[in-house]
């Protein structure tokens, strides 16, 4: 019987929030939810009292009234302070998730890029900075390709240590993650539907994406964007580390590059994909 | 002498357009093909809509079941499916893909729109404002008889390599454009451009046409705030379309270039594809050029209905609609912000979040004109004498699942809780709570309504109460539990829910919900055979069966081409039910007779100097 009423309580549909504006934006969810479920119950309780009061009788007639201004003013104003409220609230969350301004100092930095279908990553390596890649100069674009999808340019010496992943990512737990998405292709959107951000990317275009978690844990991101026959499975995993595990992964990748370098100096993604279940 | 009367005198006052329908011996293909009678073509707009509604609830259909049973043979006719729809009858992603397009594209350009303002236009404008026929009827001809070949081209898509359009209805570029397919080459996306280009043309030329009618040929004596708020309604929606859609046509020629031309108004450089492109475009341009039509159009389906819906209520309510005039400026409001608020579609698109504030802030605005609207219909309800016909029903249906509506669409209004819900199935229940529920039950409310009017036979009551209640009940059952799966996170438009670990919780769900489709399809059977029927074997209608105020009524029970066989003058507003002094709960708009107005209440008085515009 639980299980029946579960569905009524649409709050409790959520899956779990593991953001810090995650609780924020549920919280301003839950207002509007309970604003519309007593704007709902009001509305056809009248509906429902009328319907019935004034059911046909052949020995009553319909009253002849027109409407009355007063009555006509209290409806509108009413709810335009009811709902200018809660676009002012709006505002503000809004202002602080998305405003470009608000866009906290990065503790991690991370490009991702869509493509038919799958996504890839960037790291900025050891060195904690990118090489020329088609994010930090415009002119690198034209290296892009199926291959470089981040148009990274082989030569130069800030870019050796950079790291790719593809179909997952880690990030750190309790930490400013800064991302810049784009695609090579079509429209992408970027969801993680439990850090509760959703953004775009488009091809030509580099989109800030922030977020910051604090539950480590293994989930999901998705595609939120129709981009082709395979768009539902444009799907990869990423994983919320605790500081130390985070910074043993990057060792890890760390060394993975520097292996492949050492015989021959070309970027490499790493291809632990089979960990993902990719679904080409 | 009323400028409405065909047969005395008013052919000189129109000049030469109108000589030829005065011969009543025109050969078939001008009476029942190629006619210009307003009310002819009507019953083409819904004679192509009623087809294009079941082609699109069968494309809907096929989704529902790959959604609720991903991966099984679709049941029945999956063995004779195509290819390249499905393999061992199972639909393929690609397939899929081009479903939802499909199902999006027809629903509105061929099933909403031409029945909210091509049916209900054509029949309506003309009748419940007294004249004989618009005022451009070879417009009018040429506006249905483009909606056929586009209709056509669309589903040609079949026919070529890729198939049906599968870019959704909004074909968003780069992936409209088909980076991957060869210049000049024809595919189901070119189709589909030039078919919706075709079907925005049919709407323009519509729509001048009732600007026209409605401005220049009201009977005598109507003043605009004599009209009834259908052809209120209407006439905004008219507007809304001519100011709109050239701008959507504009939005197409430039999409249909980089489709098939490989131009690249939409394409930056250096896309990582088969073709080559010159690069430099901008793909979230085509989304503001796109929703700017598209964000008005979502008015130019609602907006009619509501109209309607008002009629119907005030007729089966004894009752003036309460506020009238506010009635009317809601309609305009809704209107004018209708043309500012399209970037609440692109709050995640990449658009400067600066802008999400400027919409987010505009859009909740549009919250108080159509809540301005429901109480307007509660306070019409409220002390009426409610008869539950089946147009009355639906009307009702129409209101209570408009309120369900509006309110799903602040949630999506308020741009930092659209960042979770913006494309999940939130937004498929929200656009079906308003097109469906809204739409599609003020669609039904109009054909029960005037079905008398247009075939000179009574609907059967009865059939048309069932259907009413299986569609209620089913419809309900299908989108309600659509929120859930979109607070889930379950997002529109992808084939197979489970790839996703967090979506395995929402299968039964999406089991209800495609049940709930299913039944809805065929109870839709029901509407049809009941139009069918009636038609043959309906009790004969009289001239005015539901005791109606408005001007259709005065027409002859199953008026020919002329419409009237009276002069038609016009002494009151459309809606005086229950006025004091009289035997009838009515007076209708063309009924000679003199009335006084105090506080709110209209009273008869027996002052035969007064002729009209007492109110």
């Amino acid at each position: 019987m639980d299980g029946f009423f579960s569905v009524f309580d649409m709050l409790a549909w959520f899956p779990e929030n593991i953001s810090t504006f995650g609780q924020e934006l549920d919280n301003l969810f839950a207002i509007i939810y309970w604003v519309s479920v007593a704007i709902f119950f009001l509305t056809f309780g009248v509906l429902g009292y009328f319907l019935v009061k004034y059911r046909y009788s052949p020995d009553r007639r319909g009253y002849n009234y027109h409407g009355n201004s007063v009555v006509e003013i209290t409806w509108t104003v009413l709810p335009t302070l009811l709902f200018a409220a809660i676009g002012l609230y709006s505002d503000d969350i809004w202002e602080r998730t998305k405003y470009s301004s608000k866009v906290p100092t990065a503790d991690v930095e991370i490009l991702v890029l869509g493509k038919q279908y799958g996504w890839v990553f960037l790291y900025p390596g050891a060195d904690g900075t990118f090489g020329r890649n088609a994010h930090n100069d415009r002119t690198a674009r034209s290296l892009m390709s199926a291959t470089n999808p981040f148009g990274r340019d082989t030569a130069d010496p800030a870019g050796f240590d950079d790291v790719m992943t593809e179909n997952q990512f880690v990030v750190p737990v309790n930490a400013n993650v800064v991302m810049r998405g784009s695609s090579l292709d079509v429209l992408h959107s970027f969801f993680l539907p439990h850090a509760r951000v959703k953004q775009d990317v488009i091809p030509g275009l580099w989109m800030t994406i922030w977020y910051n978690l604090f539950k480590t844990g293994k989930y999901e991101l998705a595609c939120a964007e129709l981009c082709g026959g395979g768009h539902y499975g444009m799907r990869a995993e990423y994983e919320v580390m605790s500081r130390t595990d985070y910074d043993k992964w990057l060792d890890a990748r760390n060394a993975e590059v520097n292996a492949a370098r050492t015989p021959q100096p070309a970027p490499t993604a790493t291809t632990d994909t089979a960990a993902v279940a990719s679904l080409r | 002498m009323s400028t409405s009367t065909l047969q005395h005198g008013s052919a000189a006052e129109h000049g030469h357009d109108h000589e030829h329908e005065h011969h009543h011996d025109l050969p078939w293909y001008r009476k029942y093909v190629f006619s210009t009678d307003h009310k002819v073509i009507s019953k083409q707009f819904m004679l192509s809509s009623l087809f294009f509604l079941f082609v699109g609830g069968a494309f809907a259909l096929f989704i529902r079941w790959q959604l609720a049973y991903p991966g099984q043979a679709v049941p029945i006719i999956g063995d004779i499916l195509p290819a390249s729809w499905a393999t061992n009858g199972v639909i393929s992603p690609e397939f899929y893909a081009q479903l939802l397009t499909m199902h999006g594209s027809i629903m509105i350009f061929f099933v909403i729109i031409p029945f909210a303002v091509g049916m209900f236009g054509n029949f309506c404008i003309p009748l419940m404002i007294g004249t004989d026929d618009m005022a451009l009827p070879k417009l009018n001809m040429w506006s249905f008889w483009l909606v056929p070949p586009a209709g056509l081209i669309m589903m040609a898509g079949f026919f070529t390599e890729t198939g049906y359009a599968a870019a959704g209805w909004t074909s968003y570029p780069p992936l409209s454009a088909q980076t991957g397919l060869a210049k000049f080459t024809i595919s189901g996306q070119t189709l589909w451009t030039i078919s919706v280009f075709l079907v925005g043309f049919s709407s323009i030329m519509g729509a001048v046409n009732y600007v026209a009618t409605v401005l220049n040929k009201r009977a005598k004596g109507m003043k605009l705030f004599d009209m009834p708020l259908t052809v209120w309604a209407l006439f905004i929606t008219a507007i809304i379309i001519t100011l709109g859609t050239p701008v959507l046509a504009a939005g197409l020629a430039m999409l249909f270039m980089d489709n098939f031309l490989h131009t690249s108004f939409f394409l930056p450089d250096n896309l990582v594809t088969n073709s080559t492109y010159f690069g430099g475009g901008q793909p979230i341009l085509f989304q503001h050029v796109f929703w700017f039509y598209s964000h008005p159009a979502v008015y130019i389906m609602i907006l009619p209905l509501m109209g309607i819906v008002s009629d119907v209520m005030a007729t089966f309510s004894r009752k003036p609609i309460y506020g009238y005039k506010a009635m009317v400026f809601a309609i305009a409001g809704i209107a004018f912000l209708g043309f500012i608020v399209w970037g609440h579609h692109m709050f995640q698109s990449g658009m400067n979040p600066l802008l999400g504030t400027t919409f987010m802030l505009s859009t909740i605005v549009i919250a108080v004109p159509s809540s301005i609207k429901v109480f307007n219909w509660l306070g019409t309800l409220w002390r009426g004498n409610i008869q539950f016909s089946s147009a009355m029903l639906n009307a009702l249906a129409f209101v209570s699942m408009f309120i369900i509506g509006g309110l799903s669409g602040v949630f999506m209004a308020s741009a930092p809780v659209d960042i979770y819900i913006h494309d999940t199935y939130f937004i498929v229940a929200h656009i079906h709570y308003v097109l469906f529920g809204g739409s599609l039950f003020g669609i039904f409310a109009g054909i029960y309504y005037w079905y008398p009017k247009m075939f000179g036979k009574m609907l059967n009551e009865t059939w048309g109460r069932r259907h009413f209640f299986w569609t209620f009940v089913t419809f309900n059952l299908t989108f309600f539990p659509m929120h859930i799966l979109g607070i889930g996170g379950h997002m529109r438009r992808i084939y197979d829910p489970n790839v996703y670990d967090f979506l395995k919780g929402l299968g039964g769900i999406n089991e209800t919900v495609t049940i709930g489709a299913i039944a809805l399809g065929f109870s839709q059977l029901i509407l049809v055979g009941n139009i069918l029927w009636s038609m043959k074997w309906g009790k004969k209608a009289p001239r005015n069966p539901w005791k109606a105020n408005t001007l259709e009524w005065a027409a002859p029970e199953h008026p020919g081409h002329g419409n009237f066989d009276m002069d038609i003058t016009v002494y009151r507003g459309p809606y005086e039910f229950g006025v004091e002094g009289r035997q009838d709960d009515y007076w209708p708009q063309w009924e000679k007779g003199a009335s006084v107005t105090v506080h709110h209440h209209t009273i008869a008085v027996a002052d035969d100097t007064k002729t009209f515009g007492a109110h």
